[in-house]
C-alpha cells in the first residue's frame, strides 16, 4: 500500500488493477464498459463541494476518466457525499438514493463521514454515514484534495472491473431491514416512504 | 374553451445544477410566472455557536474558519481581532500588512469563483472553465504560505502564524502580472457579450430609496449608486495607508452588480501590488499572549465586522473571565440577502433568472444558518 | 449627534466608533423610535443575544449603524429567562423578521406580533430550544448516535500519561 501523494498515471499502470477476474467474458465486458463511464450526481451536499470545480475542470479535468456531471437521479450512476450530514440533508440524500436506477455506487469524502470529525459532538450531524446507507469508496482529508479524489475514483474503476468486493446496492436489497432500522431510529415516524418497496418479487 | 389554470407548486430543491450551494427555494407557479416564494436553508446546520462555548481559544480556532466555506479568512480576521478587543492586545504593522495580504487574495479567489459561477447559470461554460483555473493559481500561493489550500488556519490572536517563506513577494507580483493580462480575454467574451447583456438588463431591480433602511450590504447598494464599504466608512487594520477607489454603477439589475465585480477585481490587484511595495522587513509577527489554558478573556462584550466579497460580515462576541468564550453570534452578508430580498424580487418573473439572480445576489447558504 | 442623544440616555464609548446603553424591557420600542427619528442611527445590523444562567437573565443587544455605515451603537435589553416575551419591530425594519425567527427557534423567545415563527433551520426537533445553556449536547449525541470502535492501541489520554509519569519515576529511582 502506498503512502502520501501519489502519481494517479502509475496507480492506472500498477499491476494490481491487472487482476484477472473469475467471470464469463460477457460479464468481465458489461463490467469494463460501466467503469470507464461514470455519471455522477450534481448534488453538493456539504464543505467538499468546493473542491468539485477543481477536479472537474480544465486543471485536474476527471473527464478524461470518463466522468461527467448529470442533472437528475434518474440518469446518474454514482452519488458523492462531500462531507458532512445534517439531518435535513440525510433524507433527501436517502431519497435520491432510492431514486437512482441500478448499478449505483456512493463515494463518500471527507473525515465527517467516517467517525463524525470534528463536529463529533454536534446535535445535528450524523457521525458515521455507513449506518445508512452502504458506501462503497471513502476518500479521507479535509478536504481531499483534487488528486486524492481522482484517485479515489481510479480505485473505484477497478473495484468494478475486477468485481473484488461485493457492491453496495445488492448490499443494500439483501440486508435492507438493517438501514431501515437505522433510519428509523433517527427519524422516527418522520421517516419518507420507501422506493424499493417489494423485494420479494425480484430476483438477483 | 376556457382552461382552468391553477397554482403548481415546485421545489427549486437542494438537490439541483442551478443552485448557489444547499438550499432550496419553494416556488408557486402559473405557467411559467413565479407568483409567490419562500427560502428553506437548515440543511447545513452544524450548530457551530453552540460548538464554541465547549472550547477554548485554540480549539475554537480550528473550526473558525469553517464557517463559511468559499472564503474562510474574514472569519478568521473577526475571531482574532473580536479576542484583541476583548484582552486589549495590539499587533505590530508587519501582522497588519500580511493580514490585510490575506484578506485581499481571499477576496481575489471568491470573485473568481462567483464569475464561474454567474456565467454557468446562463450556460456560458467556457468562464468556468478559465477563471476556475486562475483561482487555482492563487490557492497555490496559500498552499506555499499556510499549508492549506481551503482552510488556512492562519491568523491568530495575537499576529499570524508563520513568516512569508524566501521569494514569496515575487511570486506574488508573477501572479498579478498573469491575471492582468487575462483580464481582456473575459471582457471579450463574458462582460460586453450581448447575450449577457439581454439576459440581465432589467432582471432582478432592486428598491433604491429603501435599500439604506433594510440593511443591504455589498454589491446590492453599490450596483445602486451607493457608495458604502467598510473599509472605507470604517477602516480596519492598513486600509488608511492604501489607494484604492470604491466602484459604483446605475441600474440596480444583474448586470450593474456584475460590472462592480469586475471593476472589484482591478481594484484588488491595485491592492495587493502597493502591499508587496510597502511590506515591512522587520517587526515581530506574533505578540506574546499567555499560555493555553491560562488565557482569560475578560467579562466583556463587542462587535466587530469586516468587508469579504460579497458584503459586510459580523461577529458579536462576550467573555465571562473564564478560558472558554461565553458568546459568538455571526451575521453574514446573505442572511438579509437571502430571505427578505429574494422573496420580493422573485415575484413575477420567469423561472429560468432563478439561478441568475440568486448568482448575482451571492447568496451563501453555510453562513446564514452556521 | 452622541452628545446631542446623551441627554436623554447613558452612552458609554467602547472603542473609536462602537457605543453602548443600556435600557429596560418596556422602553424598548420608545427608544428605538426616538433614536432611528433623531439621530443618524437608521439601520438594525443585527440582533444578538447571550444567555447568562447564573443572573436568570437573557441580555439582547440590538445593534444600529449610521447611514454613513461609520459608527455602531449597542442597546442592551435585559429580560428574564423564563417566559421571555418581546414586542416586534417588523413594522420598523424589514429585515428583523428573520432575525427573530432565528432566535425564537434557538433561545425560545416570544416576539408578539410577529406571525412568521415557524422552523428556521431545524426539522422535526422535539427537545428544548438548544441554544440555552441547559442543553447538554455530548449527551444528547451519545444516547442517539454511535461512534466507530477505535483501533486496539488506543487508550485515554490521562491514564497514558500518568502511567508513563510513573514510569519515568520508577527508571529514575532505579539507576540512582
Amino acid at each position: 500500500m502506498q503512502e502520501g501523494f501519489i502519481d494517479y498515471q502509475k496507480v492506472l499502470e500498477n499491476e494490481e488493477h491487472a487482476i484477472k477476474s473469475t467471470q464469463s467474458v460477457i460479464q468481465k465486458a458489461i463490467d469494463w464498459f460501466r467503469s470507464k463511464s461514470m455519471f455522477v450526481l450534481a448534488y453538493g451536499t456539504g464543505c467538499g463541494a468546493i473542491e468539485m470545480p477543481p477536479t472537474f475542470t480544465s486543471r485536474y479535468d476527471i473527464e478524461r476518466i470518463g466522468v461527467v456531471g448529470m442533472a437528475t437521479p434518474r440518469q446518474a450512476d454514482i452519488l458523492i457525499v462531500s462531507g458532512y450530514c445534517s439531518y435535513k440533508t440525510l433524507k433527501r440524500v436517502i431519497r435520491s438514493y432510492e431514486q437512482m436506477n441500478e448499478p449505483k455506487y456512493v463515494i463518500a469524502l471527507g473525515s465527517c463521514t467516517i467517525n463524525g470529525g470534528m463536529y463529533w459532538d454536534s446535535y445535528n450531524t450524523i457521525k458515521r454515514l455507513e449506518d445508512y446507507i452502504p458506501v462503497d469508496m471513502f476518500v479521507n482529508g479535509c478536504m481531499p484534495r483534487p488528486e486524492a479524489i481522482i484517485e479515489g475514483f481510479v480505485k473505484l474503476q477497478s473495484n468494478i472491473k475486477n468485481a473484488k468486493k461485493e457492491a453496495g446496492y445488492i448490499k443494500y436489497r439483501k440486508d435492507n431491514e438493517f438501514y431501515k432500522n437505522n433510519q428509523k431510529k433517527i427519524f422516527g415516524d418522520k421517516i419518507e416512504p420507501s422506493y424499493e418497496a417489494n423485494f420479494a418479487g425480484m430476483n438477483q | 374553451m376556457q382552461t382552468n389554470r391553477e397554482l403548481i407548486k415546485i421545489f427549486h430543491g437542494p438537490q439541483h445544477p442551478g443552485i448557489t450551494g444547499n438550499m432550496s427555494v419553494e416556488l408557486d407557479l402559473l405557467g411559467e410566472t413565479i407568483k409567490e416564494a419562500k427560502t428553506h436553508v437548515g440543511y447545513l446546520h452544524r450548530g457551530f455557536e453552540k460548538l464554541i462555548e465547549r472550547r477554548t481559544i485554540i480549539q475554537a480556532f480550528t473550526i473558525v474558519c469553517r464557517i463559511c466555506v468559499p472564503e474562510p479568512d474574514p472569519n478568521e480576521e473577526n475571531f482574532a481581532r473580536a479576542i484583541e478587543n476583548l484582552a486589549g492586545i495590539e499587533i505590530s504593522q508587519k501582522a497588519k500588512y500580511i493580514r490585510t495580504m490575506v484578506l485581499e487574495m481571499a477576496r481575489l479567489a471568491s470573485l473568481m469563483l462567483w464569475m464561474g459561477g454567474q456565467s454557468g447559470s446562463i450556460g456560458l461554460g467556457t468562464i468556468g472553465q478559465w477563471s476556475i483555473y486562475d483561482r487555482d493559481l492563487i490557492l497555490d500561493l496559500f498552499e506555499e504560505l499556510t499549508g492549506g489550500r481551503v482552510y488556512h488556519m492562519y491568523i491568530y490572536p495575537g499576529g499570524v502564524r508563520r513568516e512569508l517563506p524566501i521569494g514569496f513577494l515575487d511570486k506574488l507580483s508573477q501572479l498579478l502580472d498573469h491575471l492582468e493580462k487575462r483580464l481582456p480575454l473575459y471582457d471579450n467574451v463574458f462582460f460586453e457579450n450581448s447575450t449577457f447583456k439581454k439576459r440581465a438588463i432589467g432582471v432582478g431591480v432592486v428598491n433604491k430609496d429603501e435599500a439604506l433602511k433594510n440593511g443591504y450590504v455589498g454589491q446590492v447598494l453599490r450596483g445602486c449608486g451607493i457608495k458604502r464599504d467598510v473599509r472605507r466608512d470604517n477602516p480596519y487594520l492598513v486600509y488608511d495607508n492604501l489607494d484604492f477607489e470604491i466602484p459604483t454603477f446605475e441600474g440596480c439589475d444583474v448586470y450593474a452588480r456584475a460590472m462592480v465585480r469586475r471593476q472589484e477585481i482591478r481594484e484588488s490587484i491595485k491592492i495587493l501590488r502597493q502591499i508587496v511595495e510597502q511590506m515591512p522587513t522587520d517587526g515581530k509577527i506574533m505578540q506574546k499572549i499567555p499560555k493555553h489554558r491560562k488565557f482569560k478573556i475578560p467579562k466583556d462584550d463587542t462587535f466587530v465586522s469586516v468587508e469579504s466579497a460579497r458584503g459586510e460580515y459580523g461577529f458579536y462576541m462576550a467573555g465571562d473571565g473564564s478560558e472558554k468564550i461565553r458568546r459568538m453570534q455571526v451575521k453574514g452578508p446573505s442572511l438579509i440577502h437571502g430571505f427578505t430580498l429574494l422573496e420580493k424580487l422573485l415575484i413575477d418573473e420567469e423561472l429560468s433568472n432563478v439561478a441568475l439572480i440568486m448568482n448575482s445576489l451571492g447568496i451563501c447558504p453555510p453562513e446564514i444558518e452556521r | 449627534m452622541i452628545s446631542s442623544l446623551k441627554k436623554y440616555y447613558e452612552i458609554e464609548k467602547k472603542r473609536d466608533t462602537l457605543f453602548k446603553t443600556h435600557i429596560e424591557k418596556e422602553e424598548l420600542l420608545k427608544t428605538i423610535d426616538f433614536i432611528t427619528i433623531n439621530s443618524n442611527f437608521m439601520t438594525l445590523s443585527q440582533i444578538a443575544c447571550a444567555d447568562w444562567i447564573e443572573d436568570e437573565v437573557f441580555t439582547l443587544n440590538y445593534i444600529l449603524t449610521t447611514d454613513r455605515r461609520d459608527k455602531n451603537l449597542m442597546i442592551e435589553v435585559n429580560i428574564p429567562r423564563v417566559d421571555s416575551k418581546l414586542p416586534t419591530l417588523l413594522n420598523i425594519f424589514p429585515q428583523s423578521e428573520v432575525m427573530e425567527r432565528d432566535l425564537h427557534e434557538m433561545y425560545g423567545i416570544d416576539f408578539i406580533g410577529n406571525s412568521t415563527l415557524y422552523d428556521f433551520v431545524l426539522e422535526d426537533w422535539k427537545e428544548i430550544p438548544p441554544l440555552r445553556r441547559e442543553f447538554d449536547t455530548l449527551e444528547y449525541v451519545n444516547k442517539h448516535f454511535n461512534f466507530r470502535i477505535g483501533r486496539e492501541d488506543n487508550r485515554d489520554v490521562k491514564v497514558e500519561i500518568k502511567r508513563r509519569r510513573a514510569e519515568a519515576k520508577r527508571l529514575k529511582n532505579a539507576n540512582k
